[in-house]
């Protein structure tokens, strides 16, 4: 098992490297450079060329590519993200106080939605047919097939402006800054955020969970005059798990990437919006940092999931 | 007629009926048969005539679009006779038996033990329920079952998962688990059809062992007339849900009456004869279990069949053991 986490973890740099790689090249391939976006263009047109190569020089952008991208990934592996082109504030101190708020909706979502999402699913597995199955079937094709925005103002509409219950927006009032302070501030949009995702996992579970109850060795269990919740739970729910988690751990980095437009609606604080008006002013170096951090994200999923399915399934330990 | 203390389960005209659209599938109509203690009784008969539905109807692990219509299995435990079609089907009682007194193992050895628990996890499981045997003790037990099924160095196959076992070697797991409680009966659904012949002939003599020396009761359901000739003490050859015939595999086998078992044997290729030989097959195919002929059954195909065929005919003792459902049996009784 150690050897095979050992391993993935080691699979990992490489393909980190060509990411890194690609990103920069990306980062290279957009029209103009860091001069030509530090400049406002009216002021351009009326500096000396020599002027703008000077300062290209000065920057470093005269360098071969290959040099700029090996300075480039060695201050990225130290931290150094570079500078944001609107404000000139470092990219790192940008992500150190998004990237909490982000992760803070996306785990409160990620856990409700594993949790209540494999228990709704299970539930309508072992009921199938029933009038519970049924209704929690159209539920969930509800919940996958509404975009979440939609949820999103209905939820603000009734909860915040009708109802009162919880504030509109944002993430804090000025002055509080406990966790309890901020509770009700999330609760709207982490529950927006799990709809979908609480939708999605039951449908899994619940196809997963009857697929797994229809194998042989469900009947070998019920043979061997096992109860029913040991043979649903420990033979059917653990062979069901694997797909689900597979399921959970690549919606990982939609959730950290991916929750822009809650982010939005919410005006939540968090890398989503950051992104959004990163894109607004052209704010390259801010893009791509946002970028490499989601294509990260989506490789650290990948090796947990891995981890995660062969501790769950001893087939896939190949490893050993 | 054997005496009642060596019978383990009694089998009395059971009828489980399967319903699909509102339409009904009579897959059991009037089976009776003793399972005997210590002895083998196999089950033979083509594909889709009740034969695994008998054998789920004993467990009760019918499907749940089919249930017991009519009859009764009495099982002769030694607290006193149950009637395991009166009890519920998942219900405490049930369970009880299941795996500890009756237990079974089924055709496909690759599908039918749980991919991410060890060997040892399953065998254990049935321990820790029937016998409360838990920790170092249920260990030592699961390692000697897979000793005693001639599984090598069991103390570290215990521990291994299924899929590191070869299908022979699975099939011996199930049948350890199954045995993991010595039940009274053990029933084998076409336990080696997903196996090849050298493996099968070890499985087969791995019962044999079981029932000579723990004196366990087998229903064995095969298709295969080889095996039933190898191990069976008694037969009984089904059709389309009923016991067409029965008897002592002898008389079965040397004296077959009911036309269906003259032409299951008939169509058995000998080794030896060469290609040539006159294989007969049975003409026709098995009639359309939710459309099925009002009398006996096999008619449409029997080369033997008469007006009075079209009547279901009753089953009628030739010997004390030796019954055939046949309305023309005086004729077809061999050197009578």
């Amino acid at each position: 098992m150690l050897t095979y986490i050992i391993r993935r973890v080691l699979i990992l740099i490489p393909m980190a490297f060509v990411i890194c790689f690609l990103v920069y090249l990306g980062l290279e391939l957009t029209p103009g450079d860091a001069v030509s976006h530090m400049i406002n263009p009216d002021a351009a047109g009326s500096m000396n060329p020599a002027q703008l190569e000077a300062l290209r020089q000065s920057l470093g952008l005269g360098q071969p590519f290959h040099v700029r991208f090996w300075s480039w990934f060695t201050n990225l592996v130290q931290g150094n993200f570079g500078y944001s082109m609107s404000g000139g504030v470092p990219i790192s101190n940008i992500i150190a106080t998004r990237l909490p708020a982000t992760l803070e909706l996306a785990a409160v979502a990620l856990v409700f939605s594993t949790v209540i999402g494999s228990l709704l699913g299970v539930v309508s597995a072992l009921k199938r047919g029933s009038k519970t199955d049924s209704a929690l079937t159209v539920i969930g094709m509800l919940g996958v097939s509404i975009p979440e925005f939609f949820f999103g103002l209905v939820a603000i509409s009734i909860f915040a402006l009708n109802l009162g219950w919880f504030p509109v927006g944002g993430r804090s009032m000025p002055g509080y800054v406990t966790l309890w302070d901020r509770l009700p501030h999330m609760v709207m949009p982490a529950m927006v955020l799990s709809i979908m995702l609480t939708a999605g996992v039951m449908r899994y579970a619940r196809s997963s969970m009857l697929d797994a109850l229809s194998r042989d060795f469900i009947k070998t269990a019920r043979s061997k005059g096992l109860p029913e919740w040991r043979v649903n739970l420990l033979h059917g729910f653990r062979v069901a798990l694997t797909p689900v988690v597979v399921l959970i751990g690549f919606r990982l980095p939609v959730l950290i990437g991916g929750s822009v437009i809650i982010e939005q609606v919410f005006q939540w604080p968090g890398i989503g919006n950051e992104f959004i008006s990163a894109v607004r002013s052209q704010d390259y170096p801010v893009v791509m940092t946002i970028a490499l951090l989601s294509v990260m994200a989506v490789l650290v999923a990948s090796l947990i999931v891995d981890i995660l399915t062969a501790v769950i399934d001893p087939r896939v330990r190949l490893g050993e | 007629m054997t005496a009642t203390q060596d019978i383990a389960i009694s089998v009395r005209d059971l009828k489980t009926f399967f319903y699909t659209n509102n339409r009904c599938n009579k897959a059991l109509n009037g089976v009776s048969f003793d399972i005997k203690k210590g002895k083998t009784l196999c089950i033979v008969g083509e594909s889709g005539c009740g034969k695994s539905v008998t054998a789920a109807s004993i467990m009760q692990l019918l499907p749940t679009l089919s249930r017991i219509e009519q009859g009764e299995i009495i099982y002769h435990a030694d607290r006193g006779d149950i009637p395991l079609h009166a009890l519920e089907k998942n219900g405490r009682h049930m369970r009880r038996i299941r795996g500890a007194e009756i237990a079974m193992i089924f055709q496909d050895p690759m599908t039918a033990l749980n991919p991410v628990y060890s060997v040892g996890f399953q065998i254990k499981e049935s321990l820790r329920y029937h016998m409360k045997m838990v920790g170092r003790a249920a260990h030592q037990k699961a390692i000697s079952l897979l000793k005693e099924m001639g599984i090598a160095l069991p103390e570290k196959r215990v521990n291994d998962f299924p899929h590191r076992y070869s299908g022979g070697m699975r099939q011996r797991a199930m049948i350890a688990m199954a045995m993991a409680c010595s039940p009274k009966v053990l029933i084998a659904d076409e336990p080696t059809t997903a196996l090849d012949v050298t493996i099968q002939a070890q499985i087969f003599e791995l019962m044999d062992k079981l029932k000579r020396e723990h004196g366990t009761g087998i229903m064995l359901i095969t298709h295969d007339m080889g095996v039933v000739a190898e191990l069976a003490d008694d037969v009984a050859v089904m059709y389309m849900g009923n016991i067409v015939e029965a008897g002592t595999v002898d008389e079965v086998l040397r004296q077959p009456t009911h036309p269906y078992t003259k032409a299951l044997l008939a169509s058995v290729p000998v080794l030896g004869k060469g290609r040539n030989q006159d294989i007969k097959a049975i003409r026709g195919s098995t009639p359309d279990p939710l459309n099925r002929p009002k009398g006996c059954q096999f008619a449409d195909r029997c080369d033997f069949a008469v007006a009075q065929c079209q009547t279901m005919p009753e089953e009628t003792r030739i010997t004390p053991t030796h019954r055939v459902m046949c309305w023309r049996y005086k004729e077809l009784v061999p050197n009578g």
